[in-house]
C-alpha cells in the first residue's frame, strides 16, 4: 500500500509540489532559527571550553565590564583554602581607537550580526599575578595561534599591547594592510605599541586588547584601588563549584562565576529562547498543517469514485484512512528533506557572510528533528481528510464522483 | 442464491426524500446470467449496489447464499467484498496510476499480493486477451481494453457474484459484443452468478433472467423462454420494444410487481 499512496503523490506533481513549498517553507524556518540558536551555543560552548577558572566580579552585574571591586578583594581571597592563583583585572569597552569611538564603529560595521558582538574590549591584567596562572585564555592563544610575544613584566607601566589578529584586521593601517607586530595602534589620544597578535577562534573573546592594568586604568579612566574582576584557579581542578560557594559564603556582595555554573545559566537561557522560537515557528507549522489539509482536502474530493471503487474491491474503511494518512505522511517527509536540504545551502551561504566566529549550525539531531516534525505535520494534516475519504458510503462516492 | 425480501430503499436528495426502491422482491439462482432493466431512476442499479453490500437498505432482507447482507457487521461486508463479489462498472473505474495486471490485483493491495495471486491475475488478463498488455496503464487502452481489465478485476477473487451497471454503457457496439462474450464465456467456465443493470437489451439470450425495475418495483420477471421468439436478435418480438434496444415493459413470461 505504501507504494500505491507513493505514486498517488507522484500521479499530481504540481499539485505535489506545491504542497511542498506550502509545507517545506515553514520547516526551513524552523531549521534557520534553530540553525542560529546552535550556532550561539557553539560560540559561546567553545568561548568557555578555554576558560577554566571561577570569575569573581559584582553581584547582579552581567559581565567584568560592568562590574567594580576593591582591589584589595585579590589578597582577601588568595588567603582562601582551595586557592592557587588570583589574577586582578580591568575591564572596559575600549574609547576611540584610531579616531573612532564606539558609535562610528556601530555604524560603519557591516557585518550585521556580528557587530553586536565585536566592539573591542580592554582587559587590563596584574601581569605578574596572570604569569602564575595555567589556564590564561590569552597567552594560550597566542602560543597556538598567534605570533609575537605575551605580555612579561617589562611590560608594566609601558603602552604596549596584545590584540587579536581580527582587530589588527578591522582596525587596519592607512593603506588597508592588517596591523603587524610593532605597528602603533591609537587608542584615546594615545599610541600602544603591538607586541603580540592572538587568535581564539571566538567572536567573544577576540575582541579583547590586552594590556598591563595601570595602563587599562589609565585609559578606562579607572580609580587606582579598584578593579573590575578576579580571575581565580583552584589548587584542585574538579574543585570550582565548591570554591565558588565558599568565595561567596565568604565575600557578600560578590558573585563568583564557575564555568559550569556560567554554561547552565546560559544554557537556560537559551532553552528559554528555545521557547520563544518554537512559539514562533508553530505559527508556520499550524499554517504548513492548514495547507496539507487543504491539498488534501482537494485530493480526496477529486478521487470519490476512486475510493469507491477500493471500497467495493473489499477494502476497508482504515484501508482507505491508511492509505490517505500515508499520502500526506510521505507529503511531509518530502517536505522535510526539501526543508532540510534548502536549510542546509541557507546556512552554508549565511556562514560566508557572517563573520565574527558565529557558525550558523545544523547537526544531525535537528536535521532528524525537522524531517521528524514535517512528518508528524503531514500525518496530522492528513487525518481530517484522510477520514472523510474513509468514512464515504461506496455507492455514494460512486455516485458524488460521477457527477 | 440471491432473495430480495421486501427491499425498501430511500435517501435524500437536496430538500426532498427519494423513494428508490418499494417493496422489491426477487430471487436470482445461483449460476444466473440475470440482467436488471428499467427506465432511468427506476431504482436498477441502487437494487444492484444493495446486492453488494454497498449500501444498506431502509427495510428488507438481501440473502446471498444465506448470509444476511441487512444483518452482517461492517467487517464482514468488506470481507463479503473482498472475496464473494465481483464489480464491473460503466466508467471501467480503473485505477489511474496502477498498470492493468495491478489493477487486476487491487482487492488485494492491503493485505500485501502473493506470487500466486500476480500469476492468476496474469492468467485472467490473458483469457480476456490481454497478455501483451500487462504493464499497459489505463490511458493506454482502449475503452474495451479497459472494461476487460475491469472483467479481470471482478474475477480475481473468484467470486460468487459478479455485479456489473451497464458494462458496455460507454462502448460501441462490436466492442459491446466483445464483452459480452467474454462476460458470458467467464461465467461459463467459472460457473459465476452476474447480475447485470442495463438499458441495451441487444446482449440479453433467451436462458437469461430478466428482472424489469419500475417506480422501485419489480414490474416484470422473465425466466427461461422456450422458443426465444421474444427476444431481440431473434426473428421478432411480442409486443416489446427490445430490438431497438430500447427499455421496455410487457416482455417476458410471469409478473410478480409489488410482490
Amino acid at each position: 500500500m505504501g507504494v500505491f499512496a507513493w505514486r498517488n503523490l507522484l500521479t499530481r506533481p504540481l499539485r505535489t509540489v506545491l504542497a511542498l513549498i506550502g509545507l517545506s517553507v515553514p520547516i526551513l524556518g524552523v531549521m534557520g532559527l534553530f540553525s542560529v540558536s546552535n550556532g550561539l551555543r557553539d560560540l559561546v560552548g567553545e568561548t568557555l571550553s578555554q576558560i577554566e577558572g571561577v570569575m569573581i566580579i559584582r553581584e547582579n552585574v552581567p559581565s567584568p565590564v560592568f562590574s567594580t571591586l576593591p582591589a584589595s578583594l585579590a589578597d582577601d581571597l588568595r588567603r582562601l583554602p582551595g586557592v592557587r592563583a588570583v589574577a586582578p583585572e580591568v575591564w572596559g569597552i575600549a574609547p576611540n581607537i584610531e579616531g573612532r569611538g564606539m558609535l562610528v564603529r556601530g555604524l560603519l560595521s557591516k557585518k550585521g550580526m556580528g557587530s553586536v558582538f565585536d566592539q573591542p574590549l580592554i582587559s587590563g591584567q596584574d601581569i605578574a599575578a596572570h604569569m602564575n596562572l595555567n589556564s590564561a585564555v590569552f597567552p594560550r592563544a597566542l602560543k597556538e595561534k598567534g605570533e609575537g610575544r605575551f605580555l612579561t613584566l617589562e611590560d608594566i607601566g609601558k603602552p604596549n599591547i596584545v590584540i587579536s589578529r581580527k582587530l589588527a584586521r578591522d582596525f587596519a593601517d592607512p593603506q588597508g594592510n592588517p596591523r603587524k607586530l610593532g605597528d602603533s595602534l591609537r587608542i584615546a589620544d594615545k599610541n600602544y605599541t603591538i607586541v603580540g597578535l592572538y587568535e581564539t577562534g571566538s567572536l567573544l573573546l577576540d575582541v579583547v586588547i590586552v594590556m598591563d592594568i595601570e595602563t587599562a586604568r589609565s585609559v578606562l579612566n579607572f580609580a587606582k584601588d579598584s578593579i573590575s574582576s578576579i580571575y581565580v584557579e583552584a589548587k584542585n581542578p574538579g574543585g570550582y563549584d565548591a570554591l565558588s560557594a565558599t568565595i561567596e559564603k565568604a565575600n557578600p556582595g560578590v558573585d563568583a562565576r564557575s564555568m559550569n555554573e556560567v554554561k547552565a545559566n546560559f544554557g537556560s537561557l537559551m532553552g528559554q529562547v528555545d521557547k520563544l522560537l518554537m512559539m514562533t515557528v508553530s505559527l508556520a507549522l499550524i499554517v504548513g498543517i492548514v495547507g496539507i489539509i487543504n491539498t488534501m482536502l482537494m485530493s480526496t474530493t477529486e478521487r470519490f469514485v476512486e475510493f469507491g471503487v477500493l471500497r467495493t474491491n473489499g477494502w476497508s474503511e482504515a484501508n482507505i484512512l491508511t492509505l490517505v494518512t500515508l499520502e500526506s505522511a510521505f507529503l511531509g517527509l518530502l517536505a522535510g528533506i526539501v526543508g532540510c536540504v534548502l536549510a542546509l545551502i541557507g546556512t552554508t551561504i549565511a556562514n560566508q557572510f557572517i563573520s565574527g566566529g558565529v557558525h550558523l549550525g545544523i547537526n544531525p539531531s535537528l536535521l532528524g528533528m525537522g524531517i521528524s516534525l514535517s512528518v508528524i505535520m503531514g500525518t496530522l494534516g492528513g487525518l481530517y481528510p484522510a477520514w472523510r475519504a474513509a468514512r464515504l458510503v461506496p455507492m455514494e462516492a460512486i455516485r458524488i464522483g460521477s457527477h | 442464491m440471491i432473495e430480495v425480501v421486501n427491499v425498501w430503499k430511500s435517501y435524500r436528495s437536496g430538500i426532498r426524500w427519494v423513494e428508490a426502491l418499494r417493496g422489491i422482491n426477487c430471487r436470482i439462482e445461483r449460476g444466473r446470467f440475470a440482467f436488471i432493466v428499467g427506465p432511468s431512476g427506476s431504482g436498477k442499479s441502487t437494487l444492484l449496489y444493495l446486492l453488494g453490500a454497498l449500501d444498506q437498505p431502509s427495510n428488507g432482507e438481501i440473502l446471498v447464499n444465506g448470509q444476511n447482507l441487512v444483518t452482517m457487521s461492517e467487517a464482514m461486508q468488506n470481507l463479503y467484498r473482498r472475496e464473494q463479489v465481483g464489480f464491473i462498472f460503466q466508467s471501467f473505474n480503473l485505477i489511474s496510476n496502477l498498470s492493468a495486471l495491478e489493477n487486476v490485483l487491487v482487492p488485494f493491495l492491503p493485505r500485501g499480493i502473493t506470487a500466486d495471486q500476480r500469476a492468476r491475475a496474469g492468467e485472467l488478463l490473458k483469457q480476456v486477451g490481454l497478455e501483451d498488455r500487462l504493464d499497459h496503464h489505463p490511458y493506454q487502452l482502449s475503452g474495451g481494453e479497459q472494461q476487460r481489465v475491469a472483467i479481470a478485476r471482478a474475477l480475481i477473487k473468484q467470486p460468487l457474484l459478479v455485479l456489473a451497471d451497464e458494462p458496455t454503457g460507454e462502448l460501441d457496439s462490436k466492442t459491446g459484443d466483445e464483452i459480452y462474450k467474454i462476460l458470458r464465456s467467464m461465467q461459463h467456465t467459472y460457473q459465476t452468478t452476474l447480475v447485470i443493470v442495463t438499458h441495451d437489451r441487444r446482449f440479453i439470450t433467451p436462458d437469461d433472467l430478466v428482472l424489469e425495475i419500475q417506480d422501485g418495483q419489480v414490474a416484470l420477471e422473465s425466466g427461461a423462454i422456450a422458443d426465444g421468439s421474444s427476444w431481440p436478435n431473434g426473428s421478432k418480438a411480442e409486443g416489446s420494444a427490445g430490438s431497438n434496444g430500447e427499455d421496455s415493459p410487457g416482455r417476458g413470461v410471469s409478473l410478480k410487481a409489488g410482490e
